[in-house]
């Protein structure tokens, strides 16, 4: 990355207020709910301190080393992990009771982040070459397809889905920064091929895509697939799907791959809900999860209880009890937002989502190089559409996946993942911009 | 795109959202899910950007896909005003009950809730306490003293079965939600006071309740006791019966307990849970003979002195009435009067073939066949048949005549056909609340006497009053003849169907010339033809309210 003479980035330092007051005064809040007066312990105080000193941190040193890119990613990425980590602070006095295993999660939290936020520094400001990113896009296809592989053979199946790969002491989701290799690959291909796949070969009167050269596609699709019927998990084969479909549009600008795609992904779906019964149970409990209140509707039941609780206003942080739903802490911390910040709160959280992806699709706009361009339209269309999955799975809008809310669930696999994410949009962002052409176009 | 049809479009994405949203119950999930896929289509199609021919690809598939994301977080958006606002409350207190192990999923906040609430006390006429709920350890106890009365009151299973009886449709005012002042529940909540409920008044009277238990002893079986002329309910009993101290639970480890009793109420072939006065309905069988005898005379079609042959049987097309009840086998002329006393069924069956179809439908919803009383408990419907094309047929018609047919009615409502005949042909609304109290002690809401339905005329009441007299008087019904009061009655046999029978009283009782007081109907399931034991327990069931009186 090229840098400059230091500027202070006074927008985000302005707008970085925000985040810093909503940990401060959101721990406080919480502490005033048991007993009608502030006490708090300093171990979690510091934590939040700890939270305002890193992103301050950041900041500063991005003024420091010159970096010109966009003002308004690292409050909105600030924020949505400062309410994160929030609700995970809220969450755990209730969560230890029920369970010992999750002592000091708020403090792994900000270990999370404080490794979340080093990538997206470091991403932006030691990573200098992007277009080595784009030379090794075969291996990033092999890393993508090699984890995948890996995760469905040796995979460690928690709460039914097979995402998981043990490594000593560690649990980690491969598929997390699949997406990013995965992104990375198609960018790079499809930057590559840009006029073969946007051609078409003529037989006779018929226009026909160029079939060789959408092979590798033709084989992301197929390990989409195997994704659902292997590991069980819809989320994740819709996500890298989603990816594939969406560049491979951005990239060619034919509506004839969409609808191929969506009509063949559909008949895909509706073949595995026919063949396995567990993915009946899903579309059941997203239709009707009282058919099973006690078992697999359980879960469901009581986020709809929780989002239905906080109504309009909610019932405020620590005032609510959205520990009662299972693994609320990943799946369904919407929920909890949902319930102790109501209805207002959640249209703002989905606000700062579509406000991230928006601003990335608008550097993707101004981005002057074309590998450039995909991977930032791409890694914005992933924020995206992870986000509606995950929510849309929570209000019962499609069949519930077990996928994380980006930056708000607790998690170290999807956090540095999702920090990797707005530290290459943020890099994006960073290099010579196309604004002639932009004016042109219009 | 034509600027009309994003207009269009734009206007219909709002039509389907406002329907979805303001139709919340008429429409399951699965549809509402539907009609939003296509509101966000139309959404889509009012949203799509316009875009000059020169737009290069990538802005211009870059600018489509976000407006693909935008559109779907609005739908988003849709959906969770829908749940956390639109529905909410419906799901805030949405119940199932698992039906292999009984376990109730609800809300925990209204648990939790639940077990922290002073809730209301439950008293009955007298200021017995029949429910009230203890601190003990800072955790709500839920008690009913009194063994015969409790299960009136429902029950209250936080943690497990939820509530029932009053404990469930008085839920709201004994736990404080309803009805309260709402300053005094905001001090509580502010001043972190536990919250209060309301307390209810019961019509019901612990000594006659404990009366008719005493007069039902071990038999299974539901006596109503009620004052005619306000509707109050003085005795609601039914056998075998719960106890509801042994479902509430506080604590987890009184759950194995609960669970234990639970089961072997569910188990019980007598099935201990069901309040048979409100929730079980028998064939009427001879005391629906007061209702055909009333609806004759009402409609014009008969006096009690008009006479009808009974020969012994009667053939309605092919089906054959065959009498048993005559006291002479030699005398073929009897009036009304006399076949009400002598439970005639060719008498009746006549009766109802004079009356005609849709008088008898017409009669019997009037009543209040085939809808459920206003009360402060849940009632099943009586009905006079499964449809109403039954009766058109003569020989159903004539089995309706003397009670059989499809007849079926809860104990209340055949004590309210006894109410309407006592007192001058007005059913009053049936009370079981007689008012809700504030911690005070002031009445928040108390219900004056009311009446439901004027199914007969005063006239006409009392000449069925009469009837019902000389039925004890001179009839089969002799053995309910008490010293010092008048009583009118009808017993009643009906048969299930199945070879066995149960055995029915209705009456009523008063002063000697003067109006009656209370109306009784006793049913003793599959009590057989043991007419004088129903019969028994309705008249001292009788006496004792009248004695309770003075």
């Amino acid at each position: 990355m090229m840098m400059a003479r230091p500027r202070l980035r006074f927008t985000e330092v302005q707008l970085l207020i925000a985040p810093s007051l909503l940990v401060i005064v959101g721990i406080l809040t919480i502490f005033l709910v048991p007993r009608g007066t502030v006490e708090w312990t300093w171990s979690d105080i510091v934590v939040s301190l700890g939270f305002v000193a890193l992103i301050a941190t950041i900041s500063v040193t991005f003024s420091l080393v010159g970096f010109r890119g966009d003002q308004v990613l690292l409050p909105i990425t600030a924020t949505l992990a400062g309410l994160g980590l929030l609700m995970i602070q809220r969450l755990h006095p209730d969560l230890t009771a029920l369970d010992p295993g999750y002592a000091g999660l708020a403090q792994r939290q900000l270990i999370y982040l404080v490794a979340g936020f080093a990538t997206l520094w470091g991403s932006v400001v030691v990573f200098r070459r992007l277009d080595w990113l784009c030379r090794f896009k075969y291996t990033w296809l092999m890393i993508s397809l090699g984890l995948m592989a890996v995760t469905m053979v040796f995979g460690t199946v928690i709460n039914g889905a097979r995402l998981w790969l043990t490594v000593g002491p560690v649990q980690v989701q491969p598929a997390e920064i699949v997406k990013v290799t995965l992104v990375t690959f198609i960018a790079g291909y499809l930057e590559d091929k840009r006029d073969l796949v946007g051609s078409s070969w003529r037989l006779g009167p018929l226009r026909l895509p160029p079939v060789p050269y959408l092979m590798p596609m033709a084989l992301l699709w197929s390990a989409s697939l195997l994704v659902l019927v292997r590991q069980n998990d819809l989320g994740t084969a819709l996500l890298f799907f989603g990816i594939f479909l969406s560049m491979l549009y951005i990239a060619s600008g034919r509506l004839v791959y969409v609808v191929v795609g969506l009509i063949s992904f559909g008949a895909a779906c509706w073949g595995a809900y026919r063949t396995f019964g567990r993915i009946g149970i899903r579309v059941q409990n997203w239709l009707d999860p009282w058919q099973d209140p006690l078992d697999t509707g359980f879960q469901q039941i009581q986020s709809d209880y929780a989002l239905a609780t906080g109504g309009l206003l909610g019932t405020g942080l620590g005032r609510g009890e959205p520990y009662r739903i299972p693994i609320v802490e990943t799946d369904f911390v919407f929920s909890a937002i949902g319930e102790e910040l109501g209805l207002l709160g959640t249209l703002a959280v989905l606000t700062l989502y579509l406000l991230l992806v928006l601003r990335g699709f608008a550097i993707a706009l101004g981005a002057r190089d074309g590998f450039a361009r995909l991977v930032a339209a791409g890694l914005s269309t992933v924020l995206g559409l992870q986000t509606l999955i995950i929510v849309g799975g929570v209000v019962r809008l499609i069949p519930l996946t077990g996928i994380t809310l980006p930056f708000v669930s607790y998690g170290g696999s999807s956090l540095l993942t999702n920090f990797l994410i707005v530290g290459l949009l943020l890099h994006i962002s960073g290099l010579p911009r196309r604004t002639e052409e932009l004016r042109m176009s219009r | 795109m034509s600027a009309a049809l994003r207009l269009l479009a734009a206007l219909g994405f709002g039509t389907v959202v406002a329907y979805g949203l303001a139709w919340r119950d008429g429409i399951s999930d699965a549809r509402w899910l539907g009609l939003l896929a296509a509101g966000w289509l139309l959404l889509l199609l009012a949203a799509w950007p316009r875009l000059p021919a020169t737009t290069p690809t990538f802005n211009r598939t870059a600018l489509h896909t976000a407006t693909l994301i935008v559109t779907v977080f609005v739908v988003l958006s849709v959906q969770l005003v829908r749940i956390q606002i639109v529905a909410s409350r419906a799901t805030v207190e949405r119940v199932a009950t698992d039906p292999l192990s009984a376990e109730v999923i609800a809300n925990p906040r209204i648990q939790i809730d639940d077990l922290e609430i002073r809730r209301g006390t439950v008293r009955d006429r007298r200021g017995t306490i029949l429910a009230q709920t203890l601190f003990d350890g800072g955790v709500a106890r839920r008690v009913y003293p009194d063994p015969e009365s409790g299960y009136v009151v429902g029950y209250f299973s936080p943690l497990l079965y939820g509530k029932d009886g009053l404990e469930a449709t008085y839920d709201a005012e004994l736990s404080g939600q309803n009805g309260n002042n709402a300053v005094v529940r905001g001090l509580d909540d502010l001043l972190n006071r536990p919250r209060r409920g309301l307390d209810l008044d019961l019509t019901l009277d612990a000594e006659l309740q404990r009366a008719a238990h005493v007069l039902l002893a071990d038999r299974p079986g539901a006596a109503v006791l009620l004052d005619v002329e306000t509707g109050a309910v003085l005795a609601l009993a039914s056998n075998p019966h719960y106890d509801p101290n042994a479902l509430f639970t506080a604590s987890p480890g009184e759950r194995d307990a609960a669970a234990g009793y639970w089961s072997s109420l569910i188990e019980d072939p007598l099935s201990p849970l069901l309040h048979r006065a409100v929730d079980a309905r028998f064939t009427p069988g001879s005391t629906f003979k007061v209702l055909t005898a009333a609806a004759v005379i009402d409609s014009g079609f008969a006096t009690p002195d008009d006479v009808y042959e009974d020969n012994g049987q009667l053939d309605v097309d092919g089906h054959i009435v065959v009498e048993y009840n005559r006291p002479d086998d030699t005398r073929d002329a009897w009036t009304l009067r006399e076949g009400l006393a002598w439970s005639l069924n060719v008498v009746f069956a006549r009766v109802g073939l004079e009356l005609g179809p849709s008088v008898m439908r017409d009669y019997a919803a009037r009543f209040g066949f085939g809808a459920a009383p206003p009360f402060d408990l849940p009632v099943i419907p009586s009905q006079l048949a499964s449809s109403p094309e039954f009766v058109d047929a003569p020989p159903a018609l004539a089995d309706t005549g003397f009670g059989q047919g499809e007849i079926l009615a809860t104990p209340l409502q055949m004590a309210l056909v006894a109410a309407a005949v006592a007192n001058d042909g007005v059913i009053m609304r049936p009370t079981l609340v007689a008012a809700l109290r504030d911690a005070d002690g002031d009445a928040v809401r108390g219900g004056e006497p009311r009446p439901w339905q004027t199914p007969i005329t005063a006239d006409t009441a009392a000449q069925v009053q009469d009837m019902m007299v000389y039925n004890v008087e001179s009839g089969i019904a002799q053995a309910a003849l008490v010293d010092g009061y008048t009583v009118g009655g009808k017993t009643g046999t009906a048969e299930t169907g199945d070879g066995d029978s149960h055995a029915w009283f209705i009456g009523f009782i008063g002063e000697p010339n003067e109006s009656p007081r209370y109306a009784v109907a006793v049913v003793l399931e599959r009590g057989g033809t043991g007419l004088v034991e129903a019969l028994g327990v309705g008249r001292d069931l009788l006496v004792a309210g009248m004695e309770a009186t003075e």
